[in-house]
């Protein structure tokens, strides 16, 4: 079975997802001849075509708002934002339009639309290059938002994204897309959509994340796990709507947790899963659900990035915190 | 001839008031849908407002000039007749602070169009919460409410009591050997469910929530749980359960013993909490929820007293204490048989009788850290010495502070013993969840007619407080009777 | 710094564009494309002809009672909005000819995208007016069936719509529905959008999309002067049809107050487009007689001598001119059409308060097309929280 990266098992499900229905198509800068400036859409233009894999001019407003209309007119439109800095000039369009469209129509009009977007820090990029805004699309009613975080789970989600009628917005590491690869086995099924999983088991504590950060939650639970602590890892996968039955049930057992992400911690996702664990698992909480995530500072300067990312140590310490009570 | 009035509309999104600058149009004037009527000024601009009644103006219910708020009356136009019923010209409409709000209307108006304000313009948001059905305040969960009552009522807590001697020779008091210490947060623990402030309560007192049975809502152990399991490093507990001997033996209950006192000070005031508070609302909802009816009798126990002292003798009962109290239970759960009543609860929520087919015979117990009622499970099905060696138990443990809160909960009938300390009778209060209560006085020398003589013989008195929603005097006479009865003469038992 | 100051430069950079296409109250400069004059004259012009099949007499009566219609839908609302039965009502009053113009020349397979002003073009894609009212009554959010008259939701972003616009008209081509030459097949879309929606960022994009994919979309500009109290002037510093050549095609400025001029014209623009050559920018020279809302007060920021000047130019009264001068129209077709617009004012009258209230809980169900748990568990605890109080049912 073939061994892939991110990149190649969204690339590969592209693809699939092309061939499964013509009215599917993929837009953005740089996605058609160059192949998207992470190669995410290789090779797509040259099998599909120009009408089906679009290079746009450089205006993402204007990307989505023509998705949009596309939308309307019964197409699948799958836009590419080239960085996630890159958002917010169509990010009107997104949360007036695209988020509300089925809602004022009473559903008569559907927004059929995946809107993925590289995001997240690592790469040693300049400003705007290294952002983490799914908070801001998890809040706004009427959008879906997922994160992948690895290779199987990116080739499988962006399928169901497609093949799903509603508007979601699709968070991609981009310091993923090329590192590690995974096997991919196509014969088994996968989870359905909007669903989070325990990626390692444990009892002690429960550690949360999503997208980049899920690798070092893992790497964390190594170890911790030799300073004798199972900590229980759980991959969210789905941020709008959030899964929270396996977190529940985890907290319960461990009596712990701690979420980690890229996103500042002020009013990020895990504000709203603290606040739902603490609310659902009260009695069981033996601590504080606490968050670990950047500072309340814009992105810095690329030769400090790896001081302003969370690593496993920010990540121990919080671990260490929550066992401490 | 209907009269139609128009009412001042949000012409703005928000405004809530508008000057009524100039009329349009006069009384008598005959006017078509639409027809503009009246000049309005707002916080916005200047605004001609058309009519939405054709027909015959009838009243101009504002003066030029005035300002008026959203939704007041400002024309009446009569369709039809020329004759419309006529109407007052409206007060002066003073300027109203509230928007939407109609002022009082002057005159009939049948077949009224009301132009509705469709929601624009503030709300007035009331200071008053909307009427609820069902009257009660919003779903609280009564049924955890009542069991932390009942848990928190009978729990020793913080406050030391006065401590009283007890009339047999005292046990010696059991040093407490305090719960083994475990770390809460050890590995694996996470299936103890307690909240934030239980768990911190329990780091700081040193006890081991695992150890602990839990009372709190699902499943979770509460602060009177912990509590509990941490006291018990009190000296000299009373026996609760003796009864007062023959009066050869004077039994004078010692001087009070109290804590010490600020030196000097005239009052001192002591907060209202743990178990002190917990008990005085369970009484307090025992009392003002079931009516009580307390009945007396006084009994020649002379034939128990025998009796007892056949038992202390026998081979079974000879490596235990067997005392009248004992008798008074088997008593209980043999007359509850004919009076199942007794027995019973009343669910108020569920408008249900709930009889039971097992008595949980509860014993009230003072103790250093409070009342304290543990009780017997399955009274009834139990030997005589079985339920003589649970009630020592019981006694036993809530002498040393020991009890836990699942064997004082589930309780059907409780006895409650004064003779201990030279008293005969009481009017108790119901334990919650029960309907009734035996109050078991001392045991004296005492005159009685007996055959047809007067005779010195062991009297006590019996006073039994019953729940008159589902016992009625009958049958709490009965019951009493029975267990009179049976005290009279023990070998009635034999009946049951 | 004024309008008309210049900084000296050391180059030339042509002509001062200003100075010669002059301010916006004059009358629309040497290129508008006029059939009918403000008197009711018919006038020809070299570019645009009138093409109203065989009928021409019937199909210029048609718009003639077309736009008294829509004047009377106009002017009913904002008294039902006055009679606090509408809590906000967008006027088109003087705008009537462009949108009728435009609108009938429309076929039934193009898309029209709509900003929040175009009743008259709701009119003309068979959409119930009363479907309209229930927006600015707040019943609804927009209460049509776009595909059912092929007639777009009204957006209230300003602009925003042109893009979908764009977007629907590349979908039109990937569908094979452009150039066919099959006039009952090829399609085009309207974008409808205001002069102060033109200095929108996404207008601006979506006229570059447009011409990078050569969309078959009418860009139909309803050039009513103001953008609330601001004017034309602040908005563009260059005629607003002259922008379309700045981004690869071709512009053209109407009398938007002239019927006949605005069908020529868009019926020109259409057939352009449905035949894959592209898109076309038309400005229709108009103005907002009435208030931008109902919320707006004019008088706080034009002069009445503006108003004046425009009243002579109205749409309906030339058409009517002309219709009797050339004995097009008699007596009993003007009472016909008067008759015609009192039932349509009663229609809109009971019809408005007759509108359905939405239901509260009707809203959870409207978010997503699939449904999440959530969503669900929302509504059930808000149908127990209302069920809870007294009086519920």
């Amino acid at each position: 079975m073939p061994r892939i990266t991110l990149a190649k098992g969204l690339n590969a499900g592209l693809r699939a997802a092309m061939e499964a229905d013509p009215k599917v198509l993929i837009m953005g800068e740089d996605v058609g001849k160059l192949g998207g400036v992470f190669r995410i859409t290789d090779g797509l233009q040259k099998d599909f075509g120009e009408d089906r894999v679009v290079d746009t001019p450089l205006a993402e407003s204007g990307i989505l708002g023509t998705a949009i209309g596309l939308a309307m007119r019964g197409y699948r439109p799958v836009c590419e934002i080239q960085f996630d800095g890159f958002v917010y000039p169509a990010y009107d369009q997104i949360v007036s339009q695209v988020a509300k469209i089925h809602f004022r129509s009473q559903g008569r009009i559907r927004m059929p639309m995946v809107i993925r977007i590289p995001f997240g820090g690592g790469i040693g990029a300049v400003e705007h290059h290294s952002e983490s805004p799914e908070a801001q699309f998890a809040h706004t009613a009427g959008l879906k938002v997922v994160a992948c975080s690895n290779p199987i789970d990116g080739y499988w989600m962006i399928q169901q994204a497609i093949e799903s009628d509603d508007p979601i917005v699709f968070f991609e590491p981009k310091r993923q897309y090329h590192a590690d690869k995974a096997e991919l086995d196509e014969t088994v099924q996968p989870e359905p959509l909007f669903t989070s999983r325990v990626v390692r088991e444990g009892d002690d504590l429960t550690l949360l994340s999503y997208g980049p950060m899920v690798k070092t939650c893992l790497q964390s639970a190594e170890a911790a796990a030799g300073e004798g602590h199972s900590i229980e890892v759980i991959d969210l996968r789905t941020l709008s709507p959030l899964d929270m039955d396996p977190v529940h049930a985890s907290v319960r057992k461990t009596g712990r947790a701690v979420v980690a992400h890229e996103a500042t911690v002020n009013l990020g996702m895990g504000s709203e899963v603290a606040a739902r664990i603490t609310e659902e698992c009260f009695y069981a909480l033996e601590a504080p659900v606490l968050r670990v995530g950047g500072f309340d500072t814009p992105y810095p300067p690329s030769r400090i990035e790896e001081d302003y990312l969370p690593d496993l140590d920010r990540v121990l310490d919080a671990v260490d915190r929550s066992l401490a009570y | 001839m209907p009269v139609n009035e128009y009412k001042l509309p949000d012409v703005g999104e928000g405004l809530t008031e508008a000057e009524v600058v100039t009329w349009k149009v006069k009384v008598g004037d005959t006017i078509k849908v639409n027809d503009i009527v009246v000049e309005i000024e707002t916080a916005k601009s200047l605004v001609e407002l058309p009519s939405p009644y054709a027909g015959t103006i009838s009243a101009l219910l504002v003066e030029e000039g005035s300002t008026v708020a959203v939704g007041t009356p400002i024309i009446a136009v009569s369709s039809g007749g020329s004759e419309g019923a006529s109407l007052p010209a409206a007060p002066d409409a003073a300027v109203g602070a509230g928007a939407g709000a109609a002022t009082a209307e002057p005159g009939e108006a049948k077949d009224e169009q009301m132009p509705t304000l469709v929601g624009y313009g503030p709300r007035t948001a009331g200071t008053k919460r909307r009427a609820r059905k069902g009257g009660a305040t919003p779903p609280s969960q009564a049924g955890e409410l009542a069991q932390e009552q009942l848990q928190g009522a009978f729990t020793p807590g913080t406050e030391p009591d006065e401590v009283e001697e007890a009339d047999e020779p005292a046990v010696p008091a059991a040093s407490v050997r305090p719960v083994t210490e475990t770390e809460t947060h050890q590995s694996g623990q996470g299936k103890v469910l307690a909240k934030p402030p239980v768990r911190k309560l329990a780091k700081d007192l040193g006890v081991d929530l695992t150890t602990l049975t839990p009372s709190g809502p699902d499943g979770a152990v509460t602060r009177a749980d912990v509590e509990l399991a941490s006291a018990g490093d009190e000296a000299s507990v009373v026996e609760p359960s003796s009864p007062v001997e023959p009066v050869e033996t004077e039994r004078v209950v010692e001087p009070v013993e109290t804590t010490a006192r600020t030196a000097g000070a005239r009052e001192t005031r002591e907060p209202i909490k743990g178990v002190r508070k917990m008990m005085a609302q369970a009484m307090v909802d025992s009392a003002f929820t079931a009516p009580h009816v307390t009945e007396w009798v006084t009994v020649d126990v002379t034939k128990t007293m025998r009796y007892v002292d056949r038992l202390k003798a026998h081979r079974e009962f000879r490596d235990m204490k067997v005392s009248p109290l004992l008798v008074v239970a088997k008593a209980i759960c043999l007359a509850a048989r004919r009076t199942p009543e007794i027995n019973a609860t009343w669910d108020d929520q569920a408008q249900e009788v709930v009889f039971k087919s097992y008595v949980n015979l509860g014993i009230a117990a003072a103790t250093p850290r409070g009342l304290v009622v543990p009780n017997v499970k399955d009274a009834d099905q139990l030997s005589l010495r079985e339920l003589g060696t649970s009630i020592n138990e019981l006694t036993a443990t809530a002498r040393e502070g020991r009890t836990q809160p699942d064997q004082m909960s589930g309780g059907t009938f409780t006895i409650t013993n004064v003779g201990v300390f030279g008293v005969d009778a009481g009017t108790p209060i119901i334990n919650p969840g029960e309907s009734a209560i035996l109050c078991f006085g001392a045991v004296r020398k005492q005159p009685w007619v007996h055959k047809g003589k007067i005779r010195p013989r062991d009297l006590t008195t019996l006073a039994l407080s019953f729940d008159h929603r589902l016992v009625d005097g009958a049958k709490g006479s009965r019951f009493l009777a029975d267990v009179a009865a049976i005290l009279e003469d023990p070998s009635s038992a034999m009946l049951y | 710094m004024s309008e008309n100051a210049r900084h000296p430069s050391n180059g030339d950079f042509g002509p001062d564009l200003g100075e010669v296409f002059g301010p916006s109250h004059a009358d629309g400069g040497p290129e508008l494309v006029q059939l009918l004059t403000p008197e009711g004259e018919r006038v020809e012009h070299p570019d645009f002809t009138l093409d109203l099949g065989d009928d021409e007499d019937g199909a210029i009566r048609g718009f003639y009672r077309d736009m008294v219609l829509t004047r009377r839908i106009d002017t009913e609302a904002t008294a039902l909005q006055r009679h606090g039965e509408l809590g906000i009502w967008a006027q088109l009053l003087g705008q009537e000819a462009a949108q009728i113009g435009s609108g009938r020349a429309l076929r039934p397979q193009d898309f029209v995208f709509p900003t929040y002003r175009e009743h008259g073009v709701a009119y003309c894609r068979d959409v119930d007016p009363l479907r309209l009212l229930g927006l600015f009554r707040g019943v609804d959010q927009g209460g049509w069936d776009p595909n059912e008259g092929n007639f777009g939701l009204y957006t209230i972003v300003i602009g925003a719509q042109t893009l979908h616009a764009v977007g629907y008209a590349m979908g039109m081509q990937r569908d094979g529905v452009v150039g066919t030459g099959d006039p009952d097949r090829d399609a085009a879309v309207v974008a409808y959008f205001g002069d102060g929606a033109s200095s929108q960022g996404d207008v601006n994009e979506s006229f570059i999309f447009a011409a990078s994919y050569n969309a078959p979309v009418v860009f139909f500009c309803q050039n009513n002067q103001w953008a609330i109290s601001e004017p034309i002037e602040r908005q563009s510093r260059i005629p607003l049809y002259q922008r379309a050549l700045g981004f690869g095609f071709p512009g053209v400025r109407v009398d938007g107050n002239d019927v006949l001029a605005c069908y020529a014209v868009t019926q020109a623009a259409l057939r352009r487009a449905r035949e894959g050559s592209g898109p076309t920018f038309v400005e229709a020279y108009t103005y907002r007689m009435g208030a931008h809302t109902t919320t707006d007060d004019p008088t706080r920021y034009r002069l009445s001598s503006d108003l004046e000047h425009w009243k002579l130019k109205d749409p309906i009264a030339r058409l009517k001119a002309y219709l009797t001068r050339n004995g097009v129209a008699d007596e009993d077709f003007f009472a016909g059409v008067e008759e015609e617009a009192e039932k349509l004012g009663e229609h809109l009258r009971e019809g408005c308060k007759a509108l359905p209230e939405p239901s509260p809980l009707s809203i959870f169900d409207q978010v997503y097309v699939d449904q999440t748990p959530e969503l669900a568990a929302q509504k059930v605890g808000f149908a127990a929280y209302l069920d809870s109080f007294e009086g519920a049912h």
